[in-house]
């Protein structure tokens, strides 16, 4: 246990066109979480965000209203950064660096700077990561689905997953997600027939193996178990929160690596989370399992402790990720079905799941395990109730 | 533009034209004349009892004669639709012919011509357009002996010039850690990285080795071959200077090492897991190559792509459109100068995989996809490796390259009896 817990939640409407600014997205998110939680603007006293967030903690400080921070802190490496956020707020909490702390993540990704385009820039920054990409990004492989394929497509060819398995998982985001107003595919389920007809990204990945580009803004109100006691919500606790990176890590990228069918990173944030918390995977009510593209919703339950090597096809059939089935996954209906917020929304559906108000609400009092962007240094948490 | 799919639709569902008979029986002398056109040096075609099968569709060419184009030819139709609707530019861009059997000495041939499809509206890098594919197949009697299918682009032509650019290829920034493997591109040199102190090889490259921590390096030029480790076909979004769809391999070298890089010279749906590829060098510019790959296996043939060599081959498979033999009618319809014809181009791929697979070699397809023109004056490169092997059957891929690119990509089936897997 972390000492953490979740006291809000907060989220601006998904869109594919806000049209309003990055800022006025984070400010609302931020604004929502802090009522959600029932405190006030000025109760806030440490932010986290990622990175590659454009909006500066000072710059939402001061929309908000904030008078002092006396913590702020950015995660980088992605998507790989959503659950770690809520990692920083925990350790900030901890030390005593900060009280409340509000993550969170804000973007016009559709509007704007579409991720799913090439990002040009990429092999002309003259920093590390930069030459990174320079092995990538010239040759042609410039785009997150392509990193991605390329992993997959090896998964494939080592343990016989198929499209079509793939798939599963896309079926299961979309049936959720027809189930939850909020998401941008509302009433809009898909069947594996049409995953298959979809057209080709990126061989071997489909259309519908990928996530949408969305304009949003989320954000998580972090204080101390104690102090969440005598706040508005049910207390959601933060019973794990680990960051991993690998050997020969790269960001999307790790193709130099002995094997090239797994995601040794998550394994890294697996054995902290079931080891801080006390926890197994044979424990866990249900999961929201970072899905920017399908294949590694699989590898992700590999690494995870759910089934063995190679063996998530099988796991994954037969209803066993929707809702009713033996391990429901992502129940807002995923970054596939709902909103790409870089991971950021999945925390708050596992909030709504410790509070038992999902949309498709998992049944029992087992813990929810949340986890952030794959194929990068990336994050995870456990939350629990109480 | 519906009038356009329902027009298809009406000559789609009218089936084949009327059976057109070839001028005369295969014959020698007709092979011969296409043989040292070729330069293929096969003893099969010659030996008076069977045809190449790339000479097919020579069998029915309309030679000097004009065919009156009646009302029940298929391709007339659709092309005569194309160009009262404005696409009146016409490219061929793909030609499958599948052999169902060698046409022998003395048989007379004949031909009947559908229309498979048609799809568009497109925007293409020419311009706006349709696809369309005719079937084109060949019978003795009523044996079906061979098929052809012929998919053409008809556009017009796009009025502003090119298509607006994506902007310039994406560049790599080059530190003092990774400078001496781009200086090795552009001499055509793979370059890995070598720790002086423990000669542990690592790519990417980096200032300290990670099995015993010297920033002493070094480097070995990799022996240029390896295997496709994985790969993808990028298909969207588009990629500067990039054409698409495009295949990336991560390629494993027998030095221990991987290298990203695009593989090309090879038809998508032949690339697989394990299959054997050599280095190759895209040139950027004079600053920049990239590494790259191309599956090699066959030896390399060179066509000089002269004057006389178009104008004789195009007479030679009985093409006797002009801008293959008349430099002057070429010049004024808009091309820089007379090209070989695709008859000829489907001749040179068989002859390439003929010269490596021997005699005994028994052709079963020939797919084709067409790049740029082959004007008189260049040179043609074929380059080909076996894509995959089943028994005795050989899939080999095939590109034929000149100074304006790729020319053909072709995928050939052959059987080689006697070899073994």
């Amino acid at each position: 246990m972390t000492g953490a817990a979740i006291a809000g939640i907060g989220a601006t409407e998904f869109s594919k066109e806000s049209g309003r600014s990055e800022l006025r997205l984070a400010a609302e998110a931020v604004r929502a979480a802090l009522a959600d939680a029932g405190l006030s603007p000025s109760d806030v006293n440490g932010m986290v965000t990622f990175s590659m967030d454009s909006n500066a903690e000072i710059a939402v400080a001061r929309e908000l209203g904030v008078p002092e921070l006396t913590f702020f802190s950015l995660i980088g490496y992605g998507g790989g950064a959503a659950c770690a956020t809520v990692h920083q707020a925990a350790m900030a909490i901890a030390t005593g660096a900060a009280d409340v702390v509000v993550c969170y993540r804000a973007m016009n990704e559709r509007s704007g700077r579409r991720f799913g385009q090439v990002a040009v820039g990429a092999s002309s920054i003259a920093t590390s990561s930069g030459i990174d990409n320079s092995w990538h990004y010239p040759i042609g492989l410039s785009t997150p689905a392509a990193t991605v394929a390329m992993m997959a497509r090896r998964y494939m060819h080592v343990y016989g997953a198929s499209s079509a398995d793939f798939g599963v998982v896309a079926v299961a985001d979309r049936k959720h997600a027809a189930n939850n107003p909020h998401a941008w595919f509302y009433q809009r389920p898909i069947t594996l027939e049409d995953h298959q007809s979809s057209r080709w990204i990126t061989e071997p990945l489909r259309l519908l193996d990928c996530c949408q580009e969305s304009d949003g803004g989320v954000a998580v109100v972090v204080t101390s178990v104690e102090r969440a006691r005598s706040l508005r919500q049910p207390v959601v606790s933060v019973a794990a929160a680990a960051q991993g990176s690998g050997r020969d890590q790269f960001t999307m990228t790790s193709y130099y690596r002995d094997d090239m069918t797994g995601l040794p990173e998550m394994g890294i944030v697996a054995r902290q989370l079931w080891r801080q918390s006390g926890f197994s995977p044979a424990d866990v009510r249900t999961a929201i399992l970072y899905d920017h593209f399908t294949p590694y919703v699989l590898m992700q339950l590999e690494e995870l402790g759910f089934c063995g090597r190679g063996e998530a096809a099988g796991f994954i059939a037969d209803g066993a990720i929707e809702v009713g089935g033996r391990l429901p996954l992502n129940t807002h209906g995923g970054q596939l079905g709902e909103a790409y917020i870089h991971g950021m929304n999945g925390i708050a559906e596992g909030v709504r799941q410790v509070r038992g108000t999902s949309v498709n609400q998992v049944e029992g009092d087992g813990p929810v395990l949340v986890t952030a962007g794959t194929g990068v240094p990336t994050s995870g948490l456990v939350l629990a109730a109480g | 533009m519906t009038d356009l799919l329902t027009i298809a639709e009406e000559i789609i569902a009218a089936g084949e034209s009327e059976p057109r008979l070839a001028r005369d029986p295969v014959n020698l002398p007709i092979i011969e004349n296409w043989v040292e056109a070729m330069g293929d040096a096969s003893p099969v075609w010659t030996a008076g009892e069977v045809a190449p099968p790339a000479m097919i569709q020579v069998w029915t060419m309309a030679g000097q004669r004009q065919f009156d184009r009646d009302s029940s030819d298929p391709m007339g139709r659709i092309v005569n639709a194309l160009d009262a609707a404005g696409f009146t530019s016409v490219v061929a861009t793909n030609c499958d012919q599948v052999y169902h059997r060698y046409l022998r000495l003395g048989e007379q041939v004949s031909i009947t011509v559908s229309l498979t499809d048609l799809v568009g509206p497109k925007r293409t890098a020419l311009g706006e357009g349709y696809f369309f594919t005719t079937r084109h197949t060949w019978y003795v009697g009523d044996e079906v002996v061979g098929t052809m299918d012929f998919r053409i682009l008809k556009f017009r032509p796009a009025a502003s010039g090119p298509m607006p650019s994506l902007g310039e290829p994406m560049r790599p920034v080059i530190s003092a850690d990774t400078a001496f493997f781009w200086a090795g591109t552009s001499v055509g040199e793979l370059r890995i990285q070598s720790c002086v102190d423990c000669g542990t090889l690592r790519h990417p490259p980096g200032p300290m080795c990670m099995a015993c921590g010297s920033a002493e390096a070094k480097y070995v030029v990799a022996a240029g071959t390896g295997e496709v480790f994985s790969f993808i076909v990028h298909r969207h979004p588009p990629v500067p200077g990039k054409k698409l769809p495009m295949v990336l391999a991560l390629v494993e070298l027998p030095e221990g090492v991987r290298v990203l890089g695009e593989l090309v010279g090879i038809a998508t749906e032949a690339v697989r897991v394990g299959l054997p590829v050599e280095a190759a060098f895209l040139k950027v510019d004079d600053e920049l190559t990239l590494p790259a790959w191309r599956p090699a296996e066959l030896p390399e043939l060179v066509v000089e792509a002269t004057t006389t060599f178009v104008v004789g081959a195009a007479l030679a498979t009985r093409d006797f459109t002009k801008v293959h033999h008349d430099r002057d009618f070429a010049v004024a319809s808009g091309s820089k100068d007379i090209f070989v014809n695709i008859l000829t181009s489907t001749g040179l791929v068989q002859r390439f995989v003929s010269d490596w697979a021997g005699p005994s070699a028994v052709f079963r397809s020939i797919s084709i996809r067409l790049g740029a023109p082959c004007y008189a004056g260049d040179t043609l490169r074929f380059t080909g490796a076996v894509t995959s092997r089943e028994g005795s059957l050989h899939t080999v891929a095939v590109t034929g390259r000149n100074s304006l690119g790729d020319h053909v990509i072709a995928t050939v089936v052959v059987e080689i009896p006697g070899s073994t897997s």
